[in-house]
């Protein structure tokens, strides 16, 4: 028998940085949990992929993800994780650049980076976790906040309908997009491993719970479990949804594979080329 | 009732919040909310049933904080074992370093 | 790959970059701005011919976050920017000071406020270089004077970077940005650059933010290289894990990248000084302003006025010390300045009540005419 007092998950004894945990997370906050698709899909993909790959990250919960891993990882500005992942990136051609970010880094403050990073198909993987508002914050409106939803600065409700961030990549120019809930745990777990290595810009949204302030205010489920059971619930994949009328939809998540395109080719391949021709080559 | 299948539910003091996302998960009823608070002032989740367990792991998968381990043998007490001496234990050493020599005094606040 | 030795016809602009990539500089990445535009254009055809990377970014907040990237990469790193695009840049200015990250910048000084005159020369910025970004921090900048100094300081800045870790800025201006003038480039085997120092212990134990004792830094691993790095933007301790509210790990970080440049100044600081050995009068001058200077002293000297010139290259750290010299021995310092008066007050604290300090201050986009600053060292003389 193992001594239960100072023990860690074998996944955390060996990814992760156990001196500085348990971690900052709230009890049941889904990040965690993301931290967990990321260790298993990597526990697949093989020690060699782990020791190739950086993380970024932002500011707001999402932000400390990373901070948690035995590897090269950025704890960057509000927003700008995408403009530091891009020049590594860019430099770097051979490792896996993962850029984790929340609402904010997202959509709010960086969504300027996040729509050229998506238009240069440079080969970042982005797992974007959403929890429909800031919580690090104090649960205050988020650009993914449904309309109609109470958060601290939306006393009334929100006047502003939340961005489809499935969409807005599409247009951009992603080149593999997939979003599920942390209810999803497998499905995001085989997704993120295709994204890893896709090459080109891949986002993952992961809409996560968090009980402390969406939890409370938006579902008003301030158990993590009644979320994780809403999730469950409310979620529609993607092959099912074609088969329903926009109506029945209404306020569900589709979750799925959204998008993988193989026609444009990447960033630093084309950087490559670039080079080639500048030295006359 | 079928044989225990598992060894042992390890669910760790120094990590569990007491969320109870194990409990929910479990098709088994595995786990129960145990009466006594642990050192970290937590009614964490025991495994009163594990007679019950089949080992299918998805209180770990849910566990957000990494501090539940479904233990099935001997074999796989000693993987973790390997695991912890060769990728944690080597990266714990440089703290006491650090802190001896930190706890003297870095001298550019000195001068 | 490199220009050739000798001596070329060059705008400041283009002597700034090949002075960059001589230095190791393999990454750039920036946002067109005038008049810093021509660093941009000339990186964009020069860098791949040098094995490098240029990106043209998506603004300003990007550039310097992608310069911070690449430094991290394992690339020397550079962006060019001016006034407004300097201003974006102060948020992650600070996070390369906080993660210790060898970064150059250059600021191509135009008129301020807001955006200001586009296309006109200014020293608006010389205390934002210092005190832009938010907290306590030490910072090199470094202001050239003429075509020949974009090259030399460009290399120069990129030494210093590596050497402290820290941010440097180049504070070039509109005039000294534009200007054509000939440059003299050395054989390569003449000119020294400090390369980035790797640390030489295995990963499990390098302390990546406890320097050895008497040392200021430690060795920078780049990402990818085994050493588990945290770039942490929040206060870190020596593993660059966030601490809350662990105050006394916070001042050793903040002490540490606040000392490792003001203490040592006399190392980074870089002046010259002209017709000064009997000098009564003193022009202190950095930038372009410094041209129009030593002109007016050497037509005072005619005029039978004992004046001299301290022209300042490193603005920051402000080396006292040389102020204060000066002060002891003349009776008075003049200060021309492209702006309301700014590096007069550091010379003016340095000076202690030795020397009357006297500022001449010039805004509007236009550069001192000698004849003005003549008319300050004559009424100094009186």
């Amino acid at each position: 028998m193992i001594p239960e007092s100072e023990f860690e998950n074998i996944l955390a004894k060996k990814y992760m940085r156990t001196e500085i945990m348990p971690h900052a997370f709230c009890p049941g906050c889904g990040l965690g949990i993301i931290e967990r698709i990321i260790l298993m899909a990597f526990e697949e993909l093989g020690w060699d992929e782990w020791e190739k790959t950086v993380f970024v990250s932002g500011i707001g919960c999402s932000g400390w993800v990373p901070l948690y891993f035995r590897r090269d990882a950025a704890h960057t500005l509000h927003g700008r994780a995408l403009a530091f992942a891009t020049a590594l990136k860019a430099s770097r051609p051979e490792l896996n650049v993962i850029v984790i970010m929340g609402d904010g880094d997202s959509m709010g403050i960086g969504g300027n980076h996040l729509i050229h990073a998506a238009r240069r198909n440079i080969g970042i993987t982005a797992i974007i976790a959403t929890n429909m508002l800031y919580s690090l914050t104090g649960g205050q409106m988020a650009p993914t906040t449904p309309e109609g939803a109470r958060t601290q600065t939306t006393p009334y409700g929100s006047i502003e309908p939340n961005f489809d961030l499935m969409e807005l990549l599409k247009a951009a120019g992603a080149t593999y997009l997939a979003r599920w809930t942390t209810y999803h745990f497998m499905q995001a777990k085989n997704s993120l491993k295709k994204a890893i290595k896709h090459k080109g810009f891949a986002a993952i949204e992961i809409l996560f719970q968090c009980p402390t302030y969406a939890g409370r205010y938006i579902l008003n489920k301030p158990d993590p479990r009644d979320m994780l059971q809403w999730f469950k619930e409310n979620s529609v994949p993607l092959t099912v949804a074609k088969k329903k009328d926009p109506e029945e939809l209404k306020g569900k998540i589709l979750v799925g594979e959204f998008l993988h395109r193989t026609d444009r080719v990447e960033y630093t391949e084309k950087l490559k080329e670039l080079e080639k021709r500048a030295k006359g080559g | 009732m079928a044989a225990t299948r598992v060894n042992q539910i390890a669910v760790s003091d120094k990590l569990c919040k007491g969320c109870y996302l194990c409990i929910w998960a479990c098709p088994w009823n595995v786990l129960e909310i145990s009466e006594e608070r642990n050192w970290r002032g937590v009614k964490k989740p025991v495994a009163t049933k594990i007679e019950n367990c089949r080992a299918c792991r998805l209180c770990e998968y849910y566990c957000p904080d990494f501090a539940i381990q479904v233990i099935v043998d001997e074999e796989e007490e000693k993987e973790i074992l390997e695991v912890e001496e060769r990728y944690e234990k080597p990266w714990l050493r440089r703290i006491e370093r650090r802190n001896e020599i930190v706890s003297r005094g870095v001298w550019w606040l000195e001068s | 790959m490199y220009v050739e030795p000798g001596i070329h016809l060059m705008q400041g602009d283009e002597a700034i970059v090949e002075g960059s990539l001589i230095a190791g500089c393999r990454f750039f990445a920036g946002y067109p701005i005038t008049p810093a535009t021509e660093i941009a254009e000339r990186m964009s055809r020069r860098m791949p011919q040098v094995g490098g990377v240029f990106m043209q970014m998506e603004d300003e907040l990007a550039s310097i976050l992608a310069i911070i990237g690449a430094s991290w990469a394992g690339k020397k790193a550079m962006t060019a920017t001016s006034g407004p695009g300097y201003s974006l840049m102060q948020e992650g200015l600070g996070y390369a000071i906080l993660t210790e990250t060898p970064i150059v910048i250059t600021d191509v000084q135009r008129g301020g406020p807001s955006t200001g005159l586009v296309t006109l020369p200014s020293q608006g910025d010389v205390m934002q270089a210092r005190w832009g970004s938010h907290g306590d921090y030490g910072i090199i900048a470094l202001a050239p004077s003429s075509a020949q100094d974009m090259f030399d300081l460009a290399i120069r800045a990129f030494n210093l970077s590596e050497e402290y870790r820290n941010p440097v800025v180049i504070l070039a201006d509109e005039v000294i940005a534009h200007v054509r003038e000939p440059v003299k480039v050395p054989p390569l085997e003449e000119i020294e650059i400090v390369e980035r120092r790797k640390p030489s212990v295995p990963p499990e134990e390098y302390i990546p933010y406890l320097p050895d004792p008497g040392e200021w830094v430690t060795p920078m691993p780049a990402f990818g290289e085994g050493y588990n790095m945290l770039v942490e933007s929040v206060m870190h301790d020596e593993f660059g894990h966030r601490i809350g509210t662990d105050h006394v790990a916070a001042e050793r970080t903040i002490k540490r990248v606040y000392y490792k440049i003001e203490k040592n100044v006399e190392k980074i600081a870089m002046y010259e000084t002209e017709l000064m050995e009997d000098a009564e009068i003193a022009v202190v001058s950095y930038g372009s302003t410094a041209r129009t200077s030593l002109r007016a002293v050497r037509e005072a000297r005619k005029l039978g006025i004992k004046a001299g010139i301290l022209r300042l290259i490193t603005l920051w750290p402000f080396y006292d010390k040389i102020i204060e010299d000066i002060a002891s021995q003349v009776r008075a310092i003049v200060v021309p300045e492209m702006n309301m008066g700014k590096i007069v007050r550091e010379v003016e604290r340095a000076a202690k009540g030795n020397a009357e300090v006297m500022s001449l201050p010039k805004v509007g986009g236009v550069l001192h005419h000698p004849d003005e600053v003549l008319s300050a060292i004559k009424k100094a003389a009186r």
